[in-house]
């Protein structure tokens, strides 16, 4: 008996042992599906895909299983909490997934691109493909890395129709009708502005929204700004960006600095704030809560200027589907992005994830089920090329602290002029780590 | 007996080459980092410019005095409110075995569930606190919202959280104070308060000064209930110096970073030794 426990216990120690150590190990391995004959070569055609909570992952994972019935590829799918960190501290020690999905524009520099993701330059049949202005959005030094993992957005203000039916509200085409509006709501007892700056991020989008009316008017800020010869403090019409927020502090509901994203949504959805400022990502989020005929009730314009001569949209481009170019499977990777990009794929994304806005593929059009806000109020500013990419995705710098600032001016703590100057201060940390010489 | 070795010198060798593997050659290294600019594949020497961003830039600079205020109060309330818990149960009282349980209870829950659980409980419009204040006519006060208020709400939960260890720390003193002293006291007709404060407090100044160390040491390393409670927000109104740093470092400034946490082991070495220091003077005179 004691001896029968005394192996028991030695043969338990050992397999926690090995345990421990395979655990250690290479974690990218994963068992074979299949049969034995084409063992091998079924799992070459295994790629793991590192990807982050707070993306929606519905579509890519329509894609994902489509690629397995028909390229026989299949895809593990790694989520993790946010941070680009995971990325940087996985990429240094060599234990990357081969495909990551982090964001385009400015991040992507920050990721030694040239070092880890697999150029794209020369793969014609997906080049070919591409946007330009998305290219340039996940171009470091004339290399491609990345292709788009879902549509591009917009950031704006969505608004409820049914409110502005019963007060008799039009869209506003300059800030100040856009206030008058938020004063009329107001004075009916209404909440005229949704803040969720419980979740801090949410209250940077007006600021950044606010580019294309910045760019319209100052068409060398972002090129002078990268360059560390302009700043927000100083251009008159970028600070206007962060003033913006002083002229709102009356509108919100009360508990604008608890509510996160999620109560966002369901305010809006719901009629019990008018305005919310944000991205239209958050159509994808009620529509899968609170059904088709809340979301076509719910409309966008664009973040108003105070000359109402510019009206136009600023748009958000896509997260990208960047490869690892050291795993050894790059035929595979290519191979899987290849498809992502095939109409087949592409509707397969869209049946399971409508748009949010246009896609950054060539040729392929929004589909008619798209919601109303995305089809009819955004459509018509692509038609018209009354759009611009956000800044982030047109200069490598950008601040990382924007979303803390922001939300500082949004609930009044700082003034609009506090808050271009500490935004100013947090991009030079930027510049300094990207190696551009700036002078403080 | 002393100069007698009875173990070889060898005894220490694996101790010590795990000590300076894992720790001293580590502090040595970020040291170094922390005057570069790091992406951890190359670091470029950039002097003294990471401290002097540290303490010039507001919100990184507001984390360093966030920090003091954080460790001086949670530590100052939890050795007052400490003390007098364990004089309380250590009274003669009936369910004294079941409330030492209920207020270290507290202890016991992880930081982060702690954090999540307030933020509930203090939400502006839906927390319970508010709720009931409104029965009261209190309008709806913002506990976390507001800037004057958030490290205040945060510092209370840290003290309702980390309260237990001190009442044990301050149990287990005071428990082992000779009874004779009560006695004699009580024949020269000296009151229980009186007892309290002349016999009871002197002499349960070790664990009172372990108590302060610890809770000082934690309050200027705390990150977990902060970052649950309020990511160092509204603004930068609640960031202390771990919160600062852990930005930092995701967010890519790696030396940044380095530089931050080596402010914190400077700020525990330089604030934490001299106070033990004080709180311990005089101690052999007893």
């Amino acid at each position: 008996m004691k001896k029968g426990q005394k192996l028991t216990t030695a043969v338990l120690t050992v397999l926690m042992a090995m345990a421990a150590m395979t655990g250690c190990g290479d974690s990218g391995e994963t068992p074979a599906g299949g049969d034995s004959s084409s063992a091998d070569n079924s799992e070459d055609k295994t790629l793991s895909l590192l990807t982050f909570s707070d993306i929606d992952q519905t579509g890519l994972q329509a894609v994902c299983d489509l690629a397995e019935e028909k390229l026989g590829i299949h895809i593990d799918i790694e989520v993790v909490a946010n941070g680009d960190d995971v990325i940087q501290t996985r990429a240094a020690s060599g234990d990357l997934n081969d495909l990551v999905i982090s964001n385009s524009g400015a991040i992507l520099s920050t990721l030694h691109p040239a070092d880890y993701f697999i150029p794209l330059n020369d793969e014609t049949e997906i080049m070919d493909k591409l946007d330009d202005t998305y290219i340039e959005s996940v171009t470091v030094d004339d290399v491609t890395y990345g292709i788009p993992q879902c549509s591009t957005q917009v950031g704006c203000v969505l608004y409820n129709k049914s409110m502005y039916e019963q007060y008799g509200l039009e869209v506003p085409q300059s800030w100040e009708e856009f206030t008058a509006n938020c004063q009329t709501l107001k004075d009916n007892g209404e909440t005229a502005l949704i803040g969720a700056f419980g979740d801090a991020w949410t209250s940077q989008v007006l600021m950044l929204g606010d580019f294309y009316n910045l760019n319209e008017q100052d068409p060398d800020f972002a090129k002078n700004f990268e360059a560390g010869e302009d700043k927000y403090a100083s251009n008159e019409y970028a600070l206007r960006s962060f003033t913006k927020y002083e002229d709102l502090l009356d509108f919100y509901n009360e508990d604008y600095l608890a509510a996160i994203y999620d109560d966002g949504c369901q305010k809006l959805a719901e009629g019990e704030g008018a305005h919310w400022i944000m991205l239209t990502q958050v159509l994808g989020n009620i529509y899968s809560l609170f059904g088709e005929e809340a979301t076509n009730n719910i409309g966008a314009f664009p973040i108003p200027c105070d000359d109402p001569s510019i009206n136009g949209m600023t748009v958000w481009m896509p997260n990208s589907i960047y490869g690892n170019k050291n795993t050894g499977k790059t035929e595979t990777i290519l191979e899987f992005m290849n498809f992502y990009l095939s109409d087949e794929a592409l509707d397969a994304f869209t049946t399971a994830q409508l748009p949010q806005g246009p896609y950054c593929v060539k040729g392929y059009e929004i589909p008619d089920t798209a919601y109303e806000a995305v089809r009819v109020d955004m459509q018509k500013y692509f038609d018209e090329g009354k759009t611009c990419t956000a800044m982030e995705f047109i200069t490598s710098v950008k601040g990382n602290g924007a979303e803390k600032i922001c939300q500082e001016v949004a609930c009044g703590l700082s003034s609009g002029a506090e808050a271009a100057q500490k935004y100013d201060e947090d991009a030079y940390k930027a510049a300094v780590q990207l190696g551009l010489d700036w002078e403080q | 007996m002393n100069k007698r070795k009875i173990y070889p010198l060898a005894f220490v060798w694996p101790a010590v080459i795990i000590f300076v593997v894992l720790f001293i050659v580590p502090t040595v290294i970020s040291f170094y980092f922390s005057f570069t600019v790091w992406d951890l594949k190359d670091a470029v020497w950039c002097g003294l410019d990471n401290y002097k961003m540290f303490f010039s830039e507001s919100s990184l600079s507001t984390s360093v005095i966030n920090t003091i205020i954080y460790a001086v109060f949670t530590c100052g309330l939890k050795v007052i409110l400490g003390f007098f818990i364990a004089v309380f149960l250590t009274s003669n009282i009936a369910t004294k075995t079941f409330i030492r349980s209920v207020v270290f209870f507290p202890t016991l829950i992880s930081s982060v569930a702690v954090g999540i659980m307030f933020k509930a409980i203090l939400h502006p419009t839906k927390g319970i606190i508010n709720v009931f204040l409104s029965l009261f006519g209190i309008g709806s006060i913002d506990w976390l919202g507001n800037t004057k208020l958030a490290l205040g709400s945060i510092i209370a939960v840290d003290v309702w959280k980390g309260l237990g260890i001190a009442v044990v720390i301050f149990i287990a003193g005071i428990q082992s104070i000779d009874k004779t002293y009560y006695e004699s006291a009580t024949i020269d007709g000296a009151s229980k308060i009186k007892s309290i404060f002349y016999i009871t407090a002197p002499l349960s100044r070790a664990a009172r000064n372990s108590v302060i160390t610890l809770a000082f040491i934690g309050g200027i390393r705390s990150f977990d209930l902060i970052w649950a409670m309020t990511k160092g927000g509204p603004g930068y109104a609640t960031d202390v110096i771990a919160s600062t740093v852990y930005k930092q470092y995701s967010s890519g400034y790696y030396g940044l970073s380095t530089a931050g946490n080596v402010i914190m082991l400077l700020m525990v070495m330089f604030l934490a030794f001299p106070l033990q220091k004080f709180i311990n003077r005089g101690g052999d005179l007893q």
